[in-house]
């Protein structure tokens, strides 16, 4: 269904070795049900989420911490992006945030933390806006 | 806040394009997928470059390991197509418009190789089992320098077929224990295949599925060259002996210049498919009170739909056309 503004693309990931899929799978299907198209993978390494951020031409990367690396992965994917020069494209990161993980994440740029029992309508409602202001349609 | 989507004119993004940008290439194809100005100027642009290079489609049903075994092929024929580039693609829902795009998942081996370009697609509602543009992103993609193009299709039932028109060589996945020798002889997906391949040789029901396969092929007689191929993504069984197959269809197609035109594509079928598209968007989107006045005495049922139909062909030409996605 194509209207007037294209729907947002969005990358969604985590890491390979953290199995635990319910909370990245909730948010795909209520993005999907948003109406955006959601790119789902499992990186290896923090540099290739940006490698298929830019081959998906996302609007939009949510990074999914179940378990740890919370603040070094994010900060090698801000630093990547750094260098590829989409330093602009909007990072938001959920799940498993510790309260002293919240500074350096802030810091790295990450545009907003969502942790377990946040609403689902929040979770799209920012989706929905940092995705339209990038891609400057908003 | 500034747009850092500074949207580039067509023929600055063609130029990144041809420099094989990969960002570039992203947008582009994302403005042709999108139906902007920028990207209709760009499918003009490219139009026909995907005869330069190679093309593979990749069918079959849901679940069947497509993009498992794309992920474990590509790995085999990379020494031979340094620059490939994977069109994914996965239904669009017919509810919200969103997608969940999750054959990448399977292709994490390539997901740091500069060399594989591979991007996900929603169907967006085009039926047919690939994305209503694909055949300008291949063009673009080949643009862009690519030496093997794969179309992943949807899981498709029987008569998901457009990927027959786009690619050189087809090859079929099927899934063990799917169907009987009834099933295999049925007209559809198969009968388009170049290659079978019977994929997760693995499991038990592997060598029944390849043999009512065979049996078919039997049937068909002399004039039937196709194989079936048995592969295993976990073993690794068979990929070689299928990017081989592959290769052997590829030269054949060099040898013989008349398949590289795909042989089904005729510019009438295309030329309807595009009218029936283009129609489907005026009807679907135009503010006209003539298509209400259809609209509500078919949902009141004092009307039919063909009669319906009759109708608005009549005056499609009289509606005000509609204008495309922004860029």
């Amino acid at each position: 269904m194509q209207d007037n503004a294209p729907n947002p693309r969005v990358l969604l990931t985590k890491s390979f070795i953290d199995s635990h899929d319910r909370a990245i799978a909730t948010i795909a299907l209520a993005l999907r049900d948003a109406a955006m198209e959601v790119v789902l993978i499992d990186y290896e390494q923090p540099e290739d989420v940006v490698t298929v951020a830019l081959q998906e031409d996302v609007d939009i990367i949510g990074l999914s911490f179940m378990s740890g690396g919370q603040v070094e992965t994010t900060q090698k994917i801000v630093a990547e992006l750094k260098r590829r020069g989409v330093d602009d494209l909007p990072l938001v990161v959920g799940g498993v945030i510790r309260p002293f993980d919240v500074p350096p994440l802030e810091e790295a740029g990450v545009r907003e933390i969502f942790r377990g029992g946040a609403p689902l309508a929040d979770v799209v409602a920012t989706f929905q806006r940092l995705a339209k202001a990038y891609r400057g349609y908003a | 806040m500034t747009a850092p989507h500074a949207r580039p004119d067509a023929s600055s993004l063609l130029t990144a394009v041809r420099s094989r940008d990969p960002l570039a290439i992203a947008r582009a194809i994302t403005a042709i997928e999108n139906r902007t100005s920028t990207g209709n100027e760009l499918a003009v642009a490219v139009r026909g470059q995907v005869n330069g290079c190679r093309t593979l489609g990749v069918t079959g049903p849901p679940g069947a390991g497509k993009s498992s075994l794309i992920n474990a092929l590509v790995q085999e024929m990379l020494p031979h197509y340094p620059r490939t580039a994977i069109l994914t693609v996965d239904p669009s829902s017919p509810i919200s418009g969103g997608a969940v795009l999750g054959d990448r998942v399977r292709m994490a081996e390539h997901s740091a190789n500069p060399n594989v370009f591979i991007r996900s697609l929603a169907t967006r509602g085009h039926l047919g089992g690939v994305t209503r543009m694909t055949r300008s992103v291949m063009d673009l993609l080949a643009a862009g320098g690519m030496d093997l193009v794969i179309v992943e299709t949807v899981g498709t039932g029987q008569s998901e077929l457009e990927v027959a028109e786009l690619t050189n060589v087809k090859i079929v996945v099927n899934a063990p224990g799917l169907g009987d020798e009834m099933q295999a002889i049925k007209a559809g997906v198969l009968e388009i295949a170049d290659i079978l391949v019977v994929n997760k040789s693995d499991l038990p029901d592997a060598a029944r599925t390849a043999a009512h396969l065979n049996a078919m092929l039997h049937h068909r007689g002399h004039d039937e060259h196709r194989s079936v191929v048995c592969v295993s993504t976990v073993t690794r069984d068979g990929l070689k002996a299928l990017a081989d197959a592959i290769e052997i269809k590829f030269a054949q197609l060099a040898a013989d210049s008349t398949l590289a035109v795909p042989r089904t594509a005729s510019a009438r079928l295309l030329l309807a498919r595009a009218v029936a598209d283009r129609a489907e968007d005026m009807i679907a989107r135009t503010v006209d009170p003539r298509i209400d006045v259809l609209v509500e005495d078919i949902a009141a049922g004092l009307l039919s739909r063909q009669d319906g139909a009759r109708t608005a062909i009549g005056l499609l030409g009289e509606l005000r056309p509609v204008s495309n996605a922004r860029d």
